[in-house]
């Protein structure tokens, strides 16, 4: 026998809430902020797992990595100090030649790097990383040009050191402004190399090296550039995925013939992905976390308006209890209004939450999640009720006779 | 005393026995009500009135069902209402009583008619007959042409009015009122009285007022005296 009904409830409680624009607006202002908060960084956090996942996905697949040093720690996470931990910091000419002869039916890709400024005639680019290669690392790498951007180049040009380059799409941009780069010279530590090819455009970047910025030249011209034979990574690439854990083994094995154990990493881009993620759940988790207080801070905020609120409204209590509301239809109307409070801050706080991962995600990769929207918007609505129950039951307990005489 | 043998055959629909009410503040103990018997009969105009502080405003707080007699019995249309849960005092004050204030008690920012139909809110009533039934009343209080108006936009009299509209609203055979004119000025204190008079003796409903204006209390068929919480004169 709820008198009056739920809906009637609902409604009245409405009404008091519009009667007091402001108040609600800053009463609900904690949880607003708070909501906004907790779902922003749920989409920056899970922007960056699948941004960082698309990544590896353009790494390839099924290529395996061997760096010198160690680099994962016994549980999967990286090692403290990283590649520091050892003084080793390349491999040599032997050790592409063994990897090479020893795996059976992989593609062994030797990958160097070296800093230089490029000239061309229209521009400089200061400090430029240029990664040499073999034939097989652009397909590997998905950074083979399309067609009407030239080329990759060949392992014919790689062993006949023949100066050829190929560009990022930014760099190109920066560097030929004016037409396609494919065809003209540019200028690396003096030496004069043709672009033979153009990789498209692969999009944002979080700041860390894109492939819209590299520059790619046989391996040959690099070690010329550098002035060392040193090889700073493999790529292997395994024949299909159930042969990376073989392969893996297997190269954990020949380089073990020469070297000790934490002085190389062998890994693929799923463990890396793993770890990596781990570490940024982690950070999310944490975020969250703090802001999750503010959600708590709100619901503390709605207590407090709603227990003055109670105070305020102490004649209109004892009225409808003198005119027939019973202490529970009292209960029910404010613990109505703290719910309402809660949910309308909720609402707000997912809307700006939606907007400012759409704002953000023009320059960073941010991801909304229903889930994350479930979970902030529930939360909020708990928070109201848990926060609600003491002034309403406070408000419900009042005498008739108190509440008609308070001034 | 002639007044009283005339009502001595009609129905009691209120009656107190031996009421006492105290209130403990510390160590002393101050007694409201000092065993108080009344009995009211069905349509008769009462009028409690007498000193401040002595008692009247107790004693309306427990007719009307408000507040809880320190020992005594309190029966409303036969029925002791000792064992009452607060919810079922809450229903009887409902729908057997209507009450006005002297303070009015109006919702702020709220239309004459929604507070008119806020008793309504917690009776059976089907929320479809509500808006006419308060608009009816306000009729009868010559409020038609103030249904959208909120008290602020009220002159005192007109709120007045519009508090016995609601008093009305789940049509009680019992009006309480308290002190009902004294924030009026004289000229909507008699409108207001002459409605009381009107409700009493066309419609037939019981009324009793509280009020320390003797003159006032004199218009009322029957005057209850009290002092230092014990009826002086019936």
């Amino acid at each position: 026998m709820l008198k009056p009904s739920f809906n009637d409830l609902l409604k009245s409680s409405f009404k008091s809430i519009l009667k007091n624009k402001s108040r609600t607006i800053l009463t609900s202002l904690g949880i607003i902020i708070g909501v906004t908060s907790v779902i922003l960084l749920t989409s920056i956090g899970n922007g960056l797992k699948s941004y960082i996942a698309d990544q590896f996905d353009a790494l390839g697949a099924n290529s395996i990595f061997i760096s010198p040093g160690k680099i994962f720690n016994d549980d999967g996470g990286f090692a403290q100090g990283g590649m520091a931990t050892t003084l080793m910091t390349s491999f040599t000419q032997k050790d592409y030649l063994l990897l090479k002869r020893k795996l059976k039916n992989t593609v062994v890709m030797p990958v160097n790097a070296t800093y230089s400024d490029i000239k061309s005639s229209f521009a400089i680019k200061k400090n430029i990383e240029i990664d040499g290669s073999t034939q097989d690392y652009g397909e590997s790498n998905n950074v083979v040009p399309s067609e009407g951007n030239g080329r990759w180049f060949t392992n014919e040009e790689n062993s006949k050191k023949t100066p050829v380059v190929v560009l990022g799409y930014k760099i190109a941009q920066t560097l030929f402004p004016k037409s396609s780069a494919v065809g003209k010279k540019i200028i690396i530590k003096g030496k004069t190399l043709t672009v033979v090819g153009v990789v498209d455009q692969k999009g944002a970047s979080m700041g860390g090296p894109s492939v819209d910025d590299a520059v790619y030249a046989p391996f040959s011209i690099v070690a010329d550039l550098a002035g060392k034979e040193d090889i700073n990574t493999f790529v292997v690439r395994a024949p299909n995925k159930d042969a990376i854990d073989s392969t893996k083994k297997e190269i954990s094995k020949i380089m073990l013939e020469k070297y000790d154990k934490d002085a190389f990493s062998v890994f693929d881009s799923s463990q890396l992905l793993n770890s990596i993620n781990s570490i940024i759940g982690v950070l999310t988790i944490a975020l969250t976390g703090i802001a999750a207080i503010s959600l708590v801070v709100g619901g503390v905020g709605i207590m407090n308006i709603m227990l003055v609120s109670v105070t305020e409204r102490t004649r209109e209590i004892g009225l409808r209890k003198a005119i027939g509301a019973y202490p529970r239809a009292i209960l029910i109307q404010f613990l109505i209004e703290a719910i309402i409070l809660s949910c309308f801050g909720g609402l707000v706080g997912v809307i700006l939450g939606g907007l400012g991962t759409l704002a953000i995600n023009s320059f960073f990769p941010a991801k909304i999640t229903i889930s994350s929207v479930i979970m902030a918007f529930g939360v909020s609505s708990l928070v109201g009720i848990v926060f609600g129950v003491a002034p309403a039951r406070k408000a419900s307990k009042l005498s008739p006779i108190e509440a008609l005489r308070y001034e | 005393m002639t007044k009283l043998s005339s009502l001595n055959n009609k129905k009691v629909v209120l009656e107190l026995k031996n009421i006492t009410k105290t209130y403990i503040t510390g160590t002393n103990t101050f007694s409201a009500l000092d065993n108080v018997s009344l009995k009211i009969y069905e349509g008769e105009f009462m009028s409690i009135t007498g000193p401040s502080g002595s008692g009247k405003s107790t004693l309306m707080h427990i007719i009307g069902l408000l507040d809880n007699p320190t020992s005594g019995e309190v029966i409303l249309n036969g029925r002791n209402i000792a064992k009452l849960k607060e919810h079922q005092l809450a229903q009887i004050r409902n729908v057997t009583l209507g009450f006005v204030f002297q303070q009015f008690n109006l919702l702020a920012k709220t239309t004459s008619l929604d507070n008119v139909m806020l008793p309504l809110l917690y009776s059976d009533i089907p929320k479809k007959n509500r808006p006419n039934i308060a608009l009816e009343l306000l009729q009868k209080v010559n409020l038609a042409d103030k249904i959208s108006n909120t008290p602020a936009q009220l002159s005192a009299g007109q709120q007045q009015r519009v508090a016995i509209a609601r008093a009305l609203v789940n049509n009680p055979k019992i009006i309480l009122a308290d002190e009902p004119t004294g924030n009026l000025d004289s000229k909507s204190g008699i409108e207001i009285m002459k409605l009381f008079h009107h409700l009493n003796e066309k419609e037939g409903r019981t009324i009793v007022f509280v009020t320390h204006d003797m003159d006032l209390a004199k218009q009322a068929n029957r005057t209850i005296i009290i002092k230092d919480g014990k009826i002086l004169e019936k």
